[in-house]
């Protein structure tokens, strides 16, 4: 995948997650549990969905890399490089 | 040999159940849900009669929030279960009342701050100390697994006036309390938070439309359901759960195993185990449903204003097992049509619960037991209608079912509505993939019992904190 498509991937779950998101204006490089004010069952929700659709097992540690948009592509762009 | 396989069966088809197999569909892998009976709902149920569809359990929902309030524990589920909370089109109530020696009265609505004004004017010595529960209230974690902590005696710490106490604990115990006399402060502060501070509310349908939307949900994200498909029995290897048998004695088998049937009614299924650890709850109650014409409508004032009215005759109030088949000095009357924006129809209903003594209604011949029926609702009748005036000769079809009717029907041992007093709050069991959820894990209510599921399944299958 792209960081383009990783991107809408990412803005595709979130949308799901909850159908209140405004994500059009929402800053790639702040984080995203502010701007759209998510707790943390909806954080562990995209969690759960990246795992659902592409096998993969993000470890706790490695959350705080999902923190803004942009630090979500960059941290699934190596893994999901093949998908 | 297992008929079949599945990562996780849950037993039970009600609101814990549902929302505990939605969840799990939603990331899991396959799951399956046994329901006892052709509907789901268990508690909060529905059945026909003369064209008339009766809802069970449901006089109202607690936890009520609008849609903007995106961290209360209603939108907060329907996020967890991905269902649209847009949708989701609700009525509040008017409003209710606290109804003491029947004159004495406390009404609150979904604004705490008409509670706060009926304590200022009636108990005016007692109002600081009002606010100061509300503050314990706000600041009290009652989510994390501690120790019994007895209300009764936090309340008399807190507010001097016994009265005041007995007034607020009604609504509180009888919506939701599965120990007698007392309740333990954790739950008392979920009830009193989702009562008073969220408070009552109806979703536009009944609760077969709700039923009905959960069970699509459930069955879009790939999940099972069976109905008439009593378990007989849990196997297990000593350590861990196998699989379950049915009771025309096919056997599935299952990684997990969540169980919403209750602690002891769990212990029957599980043949294994010799000695009973949970207690029996004791309290369960009778609940009459009257249907009258609209037109023709009385103009009591509770009839029309108000949504739901707990009232008790005597000076203090007892929460327990009566000796008597039932206890009319204290209950509950509800008006289930009356909820902000509700379309009205040509019928609307009165509902009276009171408690009841499930041995005295068990222990009883067919005949005896129509019998008590009728003597005891005539009793119920006759004090609800020396609160709300009398409307019985309006009356065009009435209801009723008691401790016995609701074991029969959601599988509640002894009737009793609100499960044992022993919670398990975190749902484990002695093996390490039985889970328990519903009324016995410990939250209550429709939004309660619901989040029960989610929350097991997060916390002990899928493991999310």
């Amino acid at each position: 995948m792209t960081r383009d498509e990783i991107k809408d991937v990412i803005i595709e779950i979130i949308e799901d997650i909850d159908e209140d998101a405004e994500m059009d204006g929402l800053n790639p490089d702040e984080p995203l549990r502010d701007q759209l004010d998510l707790d943390s069952m909806d954080f562990l929700d995209i969690v759960m969905e990246l795992r659902k659709r592409y096998k993969l097992q993000i470890p706790e540690e490695d959350y705080p890399e999902l923190a803004s948009l942009n630090s979500c592509v960059n941290y699934l762009e190596p893994k999901l490089k093949n998908v | 040999m297992a008929d079949s396989h599945y990562s996780l069966i849950i037993i039970g088809g009600g609101l814990s159940g549902l929302a505990a197999g939605i969840r799990f569909a939603r990331f899991g892998e396959s799951v399956l849900i046994l329901e006892k009976h052709s509907i789901p709902g268990g508690l909060n149920s529905y059945y026909y009669r003369k064209n008339f569809l009766l809802e069970t359990g449901l006089h109202a929902m607690t936890n009520y929030a609008g849609p903007k309030e995106r961290h209360a524990p209603l939108n907060r589920l329907f996020r967890q279960l991905n269902l649209s909370r847009k949708k989701f089109i609700t009525h509040e109530q008017f409003s209710s009342r606290i109804l003491f020696q029947n004159d004495l009265a406390l009404d609150f609505s979904n604004d705490i701050s008409l509670l706060k004004e009926e304590i200022a004017a009636k108990f005016p010595g007692s109002i600081d100390s009002f606010n100061t529960l509300l503050k314990v209230v706000t600041e009290y974690d009652p989510f994390t697994p501690k120790k019994w902590v007895s209300t009764r005696e936090t309340l008399a710490g807190i507010i001097t006036e016994s009265l005041l106490i007995d007034m607020l604990l009604l609504p509180l115990m009888v919506y939701g309390n599965s120990e007698e006399h007392d309740m333990d402060f954790g739950q008392f502060v979920i009830m009193f938070r989702s009562l008073y501070f969220e408070g009552f509310f109806r979703p536009d349908g009944t609760i077969k439309e709700f039923l009905d939307m959960l069970v699509e949900k459930f069955r879009s994200l790939g999940g099972e359901v069976r109905y008439k498909s009593a378990v007989d029995s849990i196997v297990s290897d000593g350590k861990s759960i196998t699989g379950v048998r049915l009771a025309d004695q096919s056997q599935l088998s299952c990684d997990n195993l969540i169980s919403t049937v209750g602690t002891p009614g769990t212990e029957k299924l599980l043949n294994d185990r010799q000695q009973e650890i949970y207690p029996l709850g004791q309290m369960s109650f009778v609940e009459s449903i009257f249907i009258l014409p609209s037109k023709n409508k009385s103009k009591s004032k509770y009839i029309n204003d108000y949504t739901i009215i707990f009232y008790s005759l005597a000076d203090q109030f007892d929460y327990c097992r009566p000796t008597l088949p039932i206890d009319p000095q204290w209950g509950v009357i509800c008006f289930p049509e009356n909820f902000h924006g509700l379309h009205r129809s040509d019928y609307f209903q009165i509902r009276i619960t009171n408690s009841a003594n499930y041995d005295l209604w068990k222990n009883t011949t067919k005949d005896q037991y129509k019998q008590m029926k009728e003597k005891w609702g005539r009793e119920s009748r006759r004090v609800t209608e020396e609160i709300i005036g009398k409307f019985y000769q309006n009356v065009v079809y009435e209801d009723s079912f008691t401790p016995v009717t609701i074991e029969k029907y959601t599988g509640k041992e002894c009737g009793a509505v609100y499960g044992s007093p022993l919670k398990i709050k975190d749902g484990k069991t002695a093996y390490n993939n039985l889970f328990i959820a519903g009324t016995d894990q410990g939250y209550l209510g429709i939004v309660g019992s619901m989040l029960s599921g989610v929350t097991m399944v997060n916390q002990n299958i899928l493991s999310i904190r």
